[in-house]
């Protein structure tokens, strides 16, 4: 499905995306991804119900500065803000390279012993929980 | 008995159960493997466990809407619209088969004796018709049952049958909220969760995936289309799905005789039963009552109390979130409680108000739903270089202690009819009035400080404190409450309504306080009480002809 974007509308938002998210800290800025690529499409795909909002937005301050677009639709509209915002940082996020960078292997599956004795158990700090007596009120007679 | 898939449109059933949610999924399991033939109606599809982004890279993104618990956000055709203009909080729920369990935590708590005698012990709210003792088989069973991992022993509970399955790891979260815990010598228990630790009748062990909230891909998590419809189907109940029920029939007698329900088609429909059960959950089911009005009843079924939507609670949710120097991979679920404390869950007078609260340790998800609040704040605070630094700082180095605040039921705090809004088929959706008394906010302001001291205590290096969030009415009570006096409750300590004898609720709705646990252990408690009940006194049970 075309998402509708031309190439301003990308350029305008790989602008907006890279005041958001630069390059510094070790970090990639967002257009260095590709954010306004096939990131932006595969955020869209998901989230189609993002898409009025991120164009109107970006279609406001076409040819502004960067920054500037950045601060004004901070202030003005919210919401175009909140959806360009949220394209940006969600396809950055994604992005396995960027993950990788925060050490983020996604929400994985990690086996353990489900019979194993807990530490806690073993090295006695929830005995002293358990030493202290019952603190519930049993029901009144 | 009649065959799985026989199509009963038009025949009447024994028992009609609206709702097939946590309650409505265990009635039904029982009613049918007693004989009883069931029409269970919900308003939702079926879904399918491959449906859940948890286990792949948009889960985050999703999260915020296709799966987000507010129904006002997701906004899908299952749900109804909710009006909010004048609450504190959100009502967070989700209308599938299996109900809000789809997209539920699943910590399992069993209330406290206390909670069952409010009255008495401090002089407010009202008690319970029945008490903790008379409720603890039914709390085993439904365990058994649901399949709930945890550890025995716990000293803020009276002593019990160990739970089924042994308790899941509570992760370096878990282990560092213990630490302070310890140092200030404060409760707390590893926390018992409906989530296998190991496969459990047919379902799969938890994998620590951690994003229970939004659906389990692993078919791991008590979801209640996966715990008690496999077995119901078998048994012969004929779930109808894609069906929304706009009024329960009563007859001339009083009696209920089933209910008009819309298709996904638009088609009106009718299903006649012996029996209703009312399981749409605390703001579906006074809803619905209030929706069936008629001669007799004219202010709603049921409803000669008045009490019908009146007593809603809650519980208001606050939560300190702590960041900690090493890495604590804090996006590993479940999530699922990994530890929890009763500190400060009894009343101390000295405090200033009564009741108190059950903390939680949960895992503070991925890297964007940090994102999630910061819109309107100067730029550079939270983007910019500083994005990248709040990421390396946070990230994976923090978690929540979460505060349920035990709510008491206020009858100004409710849910009526909208006067104007409506769902896709044009039934009046419902409006919510419900505001936080004195007694709730200063709970809430002695708890945060204590949650502060211990994040402290286990060694955070900053803190952020929610005081209360808005998207946080996950717990739907008290809007039909029982009670021995038909004056003062909708229904008596089984579940039938006082007005309509062959009509029962059997979900939250009927919770006469809120304690301040999770409520769906207590949920599936009470309606395997009820139920069993009515299975055992079948033969004086009045039906509609
Ligand atoms: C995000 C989230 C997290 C939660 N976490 C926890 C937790 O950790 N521990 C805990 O104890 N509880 C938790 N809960 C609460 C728990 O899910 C509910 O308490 C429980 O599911 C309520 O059961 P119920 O039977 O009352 O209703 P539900 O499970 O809500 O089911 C009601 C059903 O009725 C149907 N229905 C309503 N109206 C109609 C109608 N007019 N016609 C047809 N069908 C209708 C709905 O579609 C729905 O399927 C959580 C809830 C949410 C949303
Ligand atoms: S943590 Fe366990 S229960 Fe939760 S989603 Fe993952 S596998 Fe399912």
């Amino acid at each position: 499905m075309s998402t509708g974007l031309n190439d301003d509308d990308r350029k305008t938002f790989a602008g907006i995306a890279d005041v958001l998210i630069p390059a510094a800290e070790g970090m990639p800025a967002a257009s260095e991804i590709g954010i306004q690529g096939e990131i932006l499409d595969k955020v869209l795909g998901f989230r189609p119900d993002l898409r009025e909002n991120l164009l109107r937005g970006l279609r406001a301050v076409k040819g502004k500065a960067a920054r500037e677009a950045a601060e004004f639709l901070n202030k003005t509209d919210g919401t175009a803000f909140g959806a360009i915002s949220l394209a940006a940082s969600a396809g950055y996020y994604m992005d396995p390279k960027v993950r990788k960078l925060i050490g983020y292997p996604g929400q994985e599956n990690r086996p353990y012993n489900a019979d194993e004795t807990p530490e806690y158990v073993r090295n006695g700090m929830l005995k002293v929980v358990s030493d202290r007596g019952p603190i519930y009120k049993p029901t009144p007679k | 008995m009649a065959s799985a898939g026989s199509d009963r449109r038009g025949e009447s059933a024994d028992v009609l159960i609206i709702g097939a949610g946590a309650s409505g999924s265990l009635a039904a399991k029982h009613l049918s493997e007693n004989g009883f033939k069931v029409v269970c109606l919900d308003q939702g599809p079926w879904v399918d466990n491959k449906e859940f982004a948890g286990a792949r890279p948009e889960w985050e993104l999703m999260a915020q809407k296709r799966w987000h618990p507010n129904p006002n956000v997701r906004d899908l055709e299952n749900d109804y619209p909710v009006d909010t203009s004048e609450s504190d909080v959100n009502p967070l729920m989700y209308n599938a088969v299996g109900g809000s369990t789809i997209l539920w935590a699943a910590h399992w708590q069993r209330f406290m004796p206390s909670d069952f005698r409010v009255k008495t012990l401090d002089g407010v709210a009202d008690d319970w018709p029945f008490t903790y003792e008379e409720l603890e088989p039914f709390y085993e069973q439904a365990e058994e049952e649901i399949g709930v991992s945890g550890l025995a022993g716990d000293p803020a509970f009276p002593p019990g049958k160990p739970l089924p399955l042994p308790p899941l790891p509570i992760g370096k979260i878990g282990m560092k909220a213990a630490e302070g815990m310890n140092k200030l010598g404060w409760h707390w228990w590893p926390g018992p969760n409906a989530i296998p630790s190991k496969s459990y009748r047919g379902r799969n062990a938890c994998v620590r995936r951690g994003t229970c909230l939004t659906g389990c891909p692993e078919g791991a998590k008590a979801s209640m289309d996966l715990v008690y419809w496999p077995a119901s189907l078998k048994n012969g109940v004929k779930l109808i799905t894609g069906a929304r029920v706009k009024e329960v029939l009563v007859n001339d007698r009083g009696l209920a005789t089933g209910a008009v329900y819309i298709d996904r088609q638009g088609r009106e429909r009718t299903q006649k039963a012996g029996i209703v059960i009312v399981c749409a959950n605390g703001i579906g089911t006074p809803r619905l009552l209030l929706l069936s009005t008629s001669k007799r009843f004219p202010n709603g079924l049921a409803n000669s109390s008045g009490l019908v939507g009146k007593r809603l609670m809650m519980h208001p949710y606050a939560a300190v979130t702590g960041v900690f120097e090493e890495p604590l991979e804090s996006w590993l679920g479940p999530a699922g409680q990994t530890i929890q404390s009763m500190q400060f869950y009894e009343t101390d007078k000295s405090r200033g108000f009564v009741r108190g609260a059950k903390w939680q340790v949960m895992p503070s998800g991925g890297p964007l739903g940090m994102r999630a609040a910061y819109g309107g704040r100067p730029l550079e605070e939270a983007w910019g270089a500083n994005l990248h630094r709040n990421t390396k700082r946070v990230f994976g180095h923090a978690f929540e202690w979460g505060i349920i605040a035990e709510d008491l039921p206020e009858e100004s705090n409710r849910v009526v009819l909208d006067p104007k809004l409506t769902d896709s088929d044009g039934i009046p959706a419902p409006k919510l009035i419900y505001k936080n008394s004195e007694n709730t906010k200063k709970l809430i302001d002695f708890h945060l400080a204590r949650a502060q001291e211990a994040m402290k205590a286990a060694g955070a290096v900053s803190m952020t404190i929610t005081p209360l969030m808005r998207d946080c009415g996950w717990h739907l009570m008290g809007t039909a409450r029982m009670g021995e006096d038909p004056a003062s409750s909708v229904i008596d300590q089984w579940g039938k309504a006082h007005d309509v004898p062959n009509l029962f609720i059997y979900d939250g709705s009927t919770f006469v306080t809120s304690s301040g646990f999770n409520p769906t252990g207590t949920i599936c408690a009470v309606a395997l009480r009820c139920v069993k009940h009515l299975i055992a006194n079948r033969r004086d049970q009045e039906i509609a002809a």
